[in-house]
């Protein structure tokens, strides 16, 4: 239930009400000058607001607002309708230099916390809390990314629900296949990974649990050779 | 009217005006005379206080003085987004104290965004002899100290439901402090503590509280343990699981299939942490009975979800990862006819490259299969004017569109042009809408759009859009109904802001960081508004260290009879007033 508190029908004090400071006021010109005067007489928050519609449809709202500034301000707005590449590129480069936006993508902390910052930027669920021994209990999922060699988009997958080269090929190779055509026999693709030092290697050429405990990202690649 | 007001003995209009709910209509009736604003007050039994600054505890009380169940809000919404700073306010300390001595008959609490300390729970323990519902939602600074004292003291306790709170998780002991006699519970939501809670208490409780209808566990409750407590409550309506995960054992599989698919009343199925897909077919038996599925902390690929979700067809409410995929939206727009939320949140939002195959092509499909949708919250990392027109054109019920296009500034990536048309065609065919959220390339040309077609908008958040104070002044001026006003990283500044300035007085709140209002405008507004409390907050340490023109870090403006509030931190100041306007002493401490 909502307490409207009467300020839905504001009584205001008859100070005398310069909204503009001088030199913001300077800027503002005829209009401006007459939407101030509306405010400092307003009698009721309708009354004030009809007539502040009424200018502002009588004049277009860019009239409203025509003072030098503002001319510079509109420029820059039709170069980015024009040109957004450059604006983006803009964007980006600035985006690179301060990496962490803070609250940005809106995502609840609550909802943060659940996922939290594993290896390359991925994420993967938390524990509860640590069961006696380390973070390598049974049931903790761990999650890589793969690529596929000309596929554009990055997959992840859960390393704990594979336990052989054999089935973690097919299941990669089916994966991708809705985005590419590609040949399911395995034969045609080998599997490379990252290690821990950042080299990448053949997968099968280790122990399956080396690899598993060594594995930080995967790329599947065309066998050229074969 | 008011003769016919007269000739009502007063029982008779308290009873009627008993069955008016709506808080609105509750505020007109206290609006039509004098009379009828004495007698509303006096049975006014629910109070919801949208801003726990925006009027003092005092002065609710010396109005209403038989409220049996309040409802307060504290901080900002971007609070959510750690755009609040730590130690900002928003206690519940000073109402809680207030009511003790005032409304020794209160019944419920719900509070949001607010801190609420062991303290405050103790003293609610203690002092509200039928209290009946708790409900804490995105608060903090308590601890399961404070939990057990309300577990017990309160004896006709129904609803204690902690969503998304943050709580200093000491011990799952405070589960036993329920005692042996208490059987009252109906609603019990702890899905938000770490811990492990003492499974024996847990299962006596779930087992002697014959009304129990919601039961939402957290992820340290393992999945061995669920369909134990399932056959104590197989009344259960909703159902919140813990870790949904365990070795793969048939007896565990057909024991949890068999205790589900017992519970008929099911309706609503949360909770999933961890899934191992294997075990979702448990579930499959509720799934025709399922009207809200929270799915939206289960990794698991987009096949094992079109199984689960085309099972689902009662379905009205979705929240999934993005790892159901725009095939995922397909099916689902396929077989939910009744759908009307659907939340798709990103499973990896910091991620530079798209991780899953989801576009706008699913949300398309869903406007287009789902006729009832009218609530969407949708994360991206593509957008195009064509597909927001076509959405808008196949789902003109909406009445919250919230899109997030993950990379800000994004244009529609098949013409490079701002999304402007696109997000001006949702304000446009949407009538109804009540909330939006914009995001992607955006000029001041949306906000144009937004202030001529958003009459019934409430609530909007901007970031990272427009060129000028122009589009602020478009929404400002235009939308009527505008009560809550979010701003990040846009150009708007002095200008719209003054201009607007009794406007502000119309809306609940308005919050700007990383904007271009300088600190003289702060200053100036505070001084001219005597109604708002304009706070800057910043904490590069006191503006008057900086010159005048120079833009605030963050701005917070809301309306209150208050005046300004007592318990700003250092980071906090209220503009205006120093001298002329003696700040009002909540006379309660």
């Amino acid at each position: 239930m909502e307490l409207e508190l009467g300020l839905a029908l504001p009584v205001y004090n008859p100070i005398k009400f310069e909204l503009l400071p001088k030199k913001i006021s300077r800027r503002g010109g005829g209009c401006l000058e007459s939407r101030n005067s509306c405010v400092k007489n307003k009698r009721s928050y309708e009354e004030a607001f009809g007539e502040i519609d009424v200018a502002a449809s009588k004049t277009r709202p860019l009239l409203l607002w025509n003072g030098q500034p503002n001319e510079e301000d509109d420029r820059k707005g039709h170069d980015k309708e024009i040109d957004s590449e450059t604006i983006i590129s803009n964007v980006i480069r600035k985006d690179e230099e301060d990496a962490v936006l803070v609250g940005w993508p809106p995502i609840k902390s609550s909802r943060k916390k659940m996922l939290h910052v594993h290896g390359g930027g991925g994420f993967v669920q938390n524990k509860p809390r640590a069961k006696g021994n380390s973070s390598d209990g049974s049931n903790n999922s761990m999650y890589v990314k793969v690529k596929m060699e000309g596929v554009a988009i990055t997959r992840k997958i859960d390393m704990r629900l594979y336990h052989s080269y054999h089935t973690l090929k097919n299941t990669l190779i089916s994966m991708f296949s809705k985005y590419q055509r590609c040949n399911q026999n395995g034969g045609d693709y080998i599997l490379t990974y990252q290690d821990k030092e950042g080299d990448w290697l053949l997968a099968a050429d280790v122990p399956w649990k080396t690899f598993i405990e060594s594995v930080q990202r995967l790329e599947i690649r065309r066998n050229w050779e074969g | 009217m008011l003769r016919m007001a007269n000739s009502f003995p007063e029982e008779v209009l308290e009873h009627v005006f008993s069955f008016i709910q709506s808080d609105k209509d509750r505020n007109s009736i206290s609006m039509v005379c004098k009379s009828w604003y004495e007698i509303e007050r006096w049975c006014r039994r629910r109070i919801f206080v949208g801003n726990c600054y925006a009027v003092s505890p005092r002065m609710v009380i010396r109005r209403f003085p038989e409220v049996r169940s309040i409802e307060l809000k504290g901080k900002p919404h971007f609070a959510d987004f750690n755009l609040v700073p730590e130690g900002w306010g928003g206690y519940v300390q000073p109402w809680i104290v207030a009511m003790i001595g005032a409304y020794p008959l209160l019944e419920e609490i719900r509070l949001k965004r607010m801190v609420v300390t062991d303290d405050s729970l103790e003293l609610i323990a203690k002092s509200f002899k039928n209290f009946k519902v708790l409900v804490l939602s995105s608060c903090e600074g308590f601890s399961t100290d404070g939990l057990a004292a309300i577990a017990a003291n309160c004896r006709n306790l129904r609803e204690l439901d902690l969503r998304e709170s943050e709580v200093d998780d000491l011990s799952g002991h405070w589960l036993s402090h329920f005692p042996d006699t208490y059987t009252s519970l109906v609603s019990l939501n702890i899905a938000c503590l770490v811990s492990e809670v003492s499974f024996s208490a847990l299962e006596r409780l779930v087992g002697r509280c014959p009304n129990l209808r919601s039961l939402r566990l957290n992820r340290a409750v393992p999945l061995e343990r669920l369909a134990n407590l399932l056959r104590r409550a197989p009344q259960l309506v909703e159902l919140g699981t813990g870790a949904y995960s365990a070795e793969l054992r048939p007896d565990v599989f057909s024991n949890l299939a068999g205790a589900l698919s017992d519970c008929k009343e099911l309706k609503s199925l949360s909770g999933f942490w961890d899934v191992v897909p294997a075990y979702l077919p448990a579930v499959y038996s509720t799934c025709p009975g399922l009207t809200t599925l929270n799915l939206s902390y289960a990794t698991i690929q987009s096949p094992d979800l079109i199984k689960l979700v085309s099972q689902c067809q009662n379905l009205q409410c979705l929240w999934v990862l993005d790892y159901i995929e725009d095939v995922g939206l397909d099916a689902l727009a396929a077989s939910c006819k009744d759908l009307r939320e659907l939340r798709v949140f990103p499973s990896d939002p910091f991620g530079m490259e798209p991780n899953v195959a989801l576009t706008e092509q699913g949300l398309v499909s869903v406007s287009e299969g789902c006729p009832k949708l009218h609530s969407v919250l949708y994360f991206c990392r593509q957008m195009s004017n064509a597909a927001l027109l076509t959405i808008a054109r196949n789902q003109p019920n909406f009445t919250c569109f919230r899109l997030c296009i993950i990379e800000p500034h994004t244009p529609d990536y098949l013409t490079r042009q701002p999304l402007d048309v696109g997000f001006g065609a949702i304000v446009e065919h949407c009538k109804d809408l009540r909330r939006l959220s914009v995001s992607g390339l955006l000029t001041d040309r949306v906000f144009e759009y937004i202030g001529t077609h958003g009459k019934k908008l409430e609530m909007l958040s901007l970031a990272f859009a427009g060129d000028s104070d122009l589009g602020l002044h478009h929404v400002l001026s235009g939308c009527e109904n505008l009560r809550k006003l979010e701003i990040r990283d846009c150009p708007f500044g002095d200008k719209a802001l003054l201009a607007n300035a009794a406007k502000l007085e119309t809306m609940r709140s308005l919050w700007m960081s990383s904007c271009s209002v300088s600190y003289g405008a702060c200053k100036l507004l505070g001084q001219k508004m005597p109604r708002l409390n304009v706070e800057v907050i910043d904490e590069r340490g006191h503006p008057d260290t900086r010159p005048e023109s120079c833009p605030v870090e963050k701005l917070y403006i809301y309306r209150s009879v208050a005046g300004p509030r007592s318990d700003m931190p250092g980071f906090v100041w209220t503009m205006g007033g120093d001298s002329d306007f003696k700040p009002h002493k909540l006379n309660i401490i």
